[in-house]
């Protein structure tokens, strides 16, 4: 089924146009119902004084052009749709004709100007007219422009919807190098990728901290597992061994502690380290596997994959009252849970005849539905922080890479990678690394 | 005899003479009538035979070197699981059995117990699954006498196929125990 953006236009033009502010003007609710997208057209690139536009500023256009495609909330328009073509003699309100804008239904319009290293860059609502976002940039290098325009969209996006993690948040990710893998960061569009850990054998499951200073995940060599730690100030990465013989699927919680599984008692059960890291009481223990916790914003709500049951399914701790409820019931195997940081929503992989797929389940209303469509296999979905976008990794294209769908199930996008199989995508809160 | 006796003078001062002038070839040119041509050519002094290939024991390290290669051919056989399970198979109990009588035999090693699943499970399951597979081989050669400090477990999940393959005959080759000599 083809999934809609659940989208809720509000649209206020209040009598006296002196009294309308922007903020009123429009605003897109990325989590309500809605069947609707907002159109915005890009108008061509501009220069200065009527000359034509510098490359820089048609690059940055592009760029955006680029991003925008990300939001699925957001119908990047084209100018043959506009009646008599592009309506505008400048960039600022007073040199665009709006009403054919309003006539082709373009909600906003973007103009684009750039003079040397100078750009400007301003998006209108068309039917109040008024000015949504409008940015200055100098001193921008064609090195520096695909950033310049991420940053507009960064914008824009906490302009209509009042979030901007996707823009803001930096991915981790393992990627294979050689014959083992390490971690990698990027930003969710795949700009400024890097490889931050070098440690040898294989580096899986990459957690964020909170404020996005250290990941935590887990070395596999000859040597066993061993937990991770990489510290972004430093760049430096330590290993740690835990008595037993597993370290899987280190978390950190959101008031920073780790929570991992180790097999202190001869099965994997997910455990709070403490300062020391020193393993405390285990969560839900049971005698089966648990693995892959995930949190809420509070921290006091954790999903996980557990075989208690037999097969592999997804459990609901409530740390508070002790509480374990059993999450999905429908398939053998559903694994990898995350869980949205309103503590509503579940991400999950669940095997299919096909391949894994990813489900969503809504715990309030307790609802599931298929966010991923593969071919191939769709696994280890991670939520943004803003619990709209979830990552995943994929093998649809050949090699395994990473894609970028929402939870509602919109169109899955590649975010680049690089050559060689990339997967485990991480969110964090932290920009991009320079 | 008179010949003889020059003959023998001769040689006595042809020796003196390539004594004198070192260990460069010499040839004797000048030959008295009837004398038996004699070449006389110095070599290098080579008086021993060589010493004929000594039939030394063979020191410790090539023997604990022999002994592991030994070793690990008889532990080489992997044992393999079913989707999803640790359960041991009767034909793995038997290549545990005799993997337990080769630890036995050479009791100075240790092995590295690998666990390993195949592609169609997800990363972090796959590697806690791993470790129970592992586990299942340390238990079962625990029981038949082999200490458990000479046993390490390492999960590698999914991260080391045995044959990169689509379908159930290369799953079914990646579902296994590994063994190997770990020192």
């Amino acid at each position: 089924m083809k999934t809609k953006i659940w989208i809720l236009t509000l649209l206020l033009v209040l009598a006296t146009g002196e009294s309308v502010r922007a903020a009123e003007t429009l605003s897109v609710d990325i989590f309500g119902p809605g069947q609707s997208r907002v159109n915005i057209l890009v108008l061509p690139a501009r220069g200065a004084g009527g000359q034509p536009a510098t490359n820089l500023a048609r690059n940055f256009g592009e760029y955006v052009n680029g991003d925008l495609g990300f939001l699925p909330f957001l119908r990047v328009a084209y100018l043959s749709e506009v009646l008599g073509g592009d309506p505008s003699k400048g960039v600022k309100a007073e040199d665009i004709d709006f009403k054919p804008l309003q006539l082709s239904r373009i909600d906003l319009v973007m103009t684009i100007s750039g003079a040397g290293q100078d750009i400007e860059a301003r998006v209108y609502e068309t039917f109040t007219r008024k000015l949504l976002v409008g940015k200055a940039y100098s001193q921008v290098d064609q090195s520096g422009v695909a950033h310049v325009a991420d940053r507009f969209c960064a914008q824009l996006m906490r302009v209509l919807t009042g979030k901007s993690g996707f823009f803001d948040s930096t991915l981790a990710f393992s990627k294979k190098v050689g014959g083992g893998k390490e971690l990698f960061t990027a930003s969710a569009l795949g700009r400024g990728l890097q490889q931050v850990t070098h440690d040898g054998g294989f580096n899986v499951s990459p957690s964020w901290s909170k404020d996005g200073g250290k990941l935590a995940y887990t070395n596999i060599s000859d040597l066993g597992h061993r937990l991770g730690i990489w510290d972004r100030g430093s760049r430096v990465s330590r290993l740690r061994r835990f008595p037993g013989n597993i370290a899987i699927s280190p978390t950190f919680t959101p008031d920073g502690q780790i929570a991992i599984s180790l097999s202190l008692n001869g099965h994997p059960d997910i455990y709070l380290l403490d300062a020391d890291f020193r393993p405390g009481k285990a969560l839900a223990p049971s005698w089966a596997i648990g693995v892959s916790p995930s949190f809420d914003l509070s921290g006091r709500k954790m999903v996980f994959c557990s075989g208690r049951l037999g097969g592999p399914q997804i459990f609901l701790l409530n740390r508070d009252t002790g509480a374990v409820d059993r999450v999905t019931y429908d398939g053998t195997y559903n694994t990898r849970p995350s869980l949205s940081p309103d503590g509503r929503f579940v991400v999950f992989a669940r095997m299919t005849g096909d391949g894994h797929r990813i489900f969503i389940r809504d715990l309030v209303a307790n609802q599931e539905r298929q966010i991923s469509f593969g071919p191939g296999s769709d696994e280890d979905p991670s939520f943004d922080p803003d619990g709209y976008f979830v990552s995943f990794a994929s093998s649809r294209g050949g090699g395994t890479k990473i894609y970028v769908t929402t939870r509602y199930g919109d169109p899955a996008r590649l975010i680049p990678t690089g050559p060689g199989d990339a997967m485990a995508p991480a969110w964090g809160v932290a920009t991009a690394l320079n | 005899m008179n010949a003889k006796r020059i003959f023998g003078l001769m040689l006595l001062t042809v020796m003196l003479v390539s004594f004198g002038a070192g260990c460069a070839k010499k040839t004797a040119d000048s030959m008295p009538a009837g004398a038996t041509k004699v070449e006389i050519t110095d070599k290098d002094t080579d008086w021993q035979k060589p010493a004929a290939p000594e039939s030394r024991s063979l020191t410790e390290d090539e023997i604990r070197a022999q002994q592991r290669e030994q070793a690990q051919r008889e532990l080489g056989n992997m044992i393999f699981f079913a989707f999803d399970s640790f359960e041991l198979t009767p034909e793995s109990r038997d290549v545990l059995t005799s993997k337990a009588e080769t630890l036995k035999k050479y009791s100075l090693f240790n092995i590295v117990i690998e666990g390993h699943c195949d592609e169609r499970g997800t990363s972090e399951y796959n590697l806690a699954l791993g470790e129970r597979r592992a586990k299942a081989a340390q238990q079962f050669l625990n029981q038949l006498g082999i200490a458990d400090s000479r046993m390490t477990i390492v999960s590698y999940g999914k991260e080391r196929p045995l044959d990169p393959g689509k379908g159930e005959a290369a799953w079914s080759k990646n579902r296994r125990d590994e063994f190997k000599i770990q020192n």
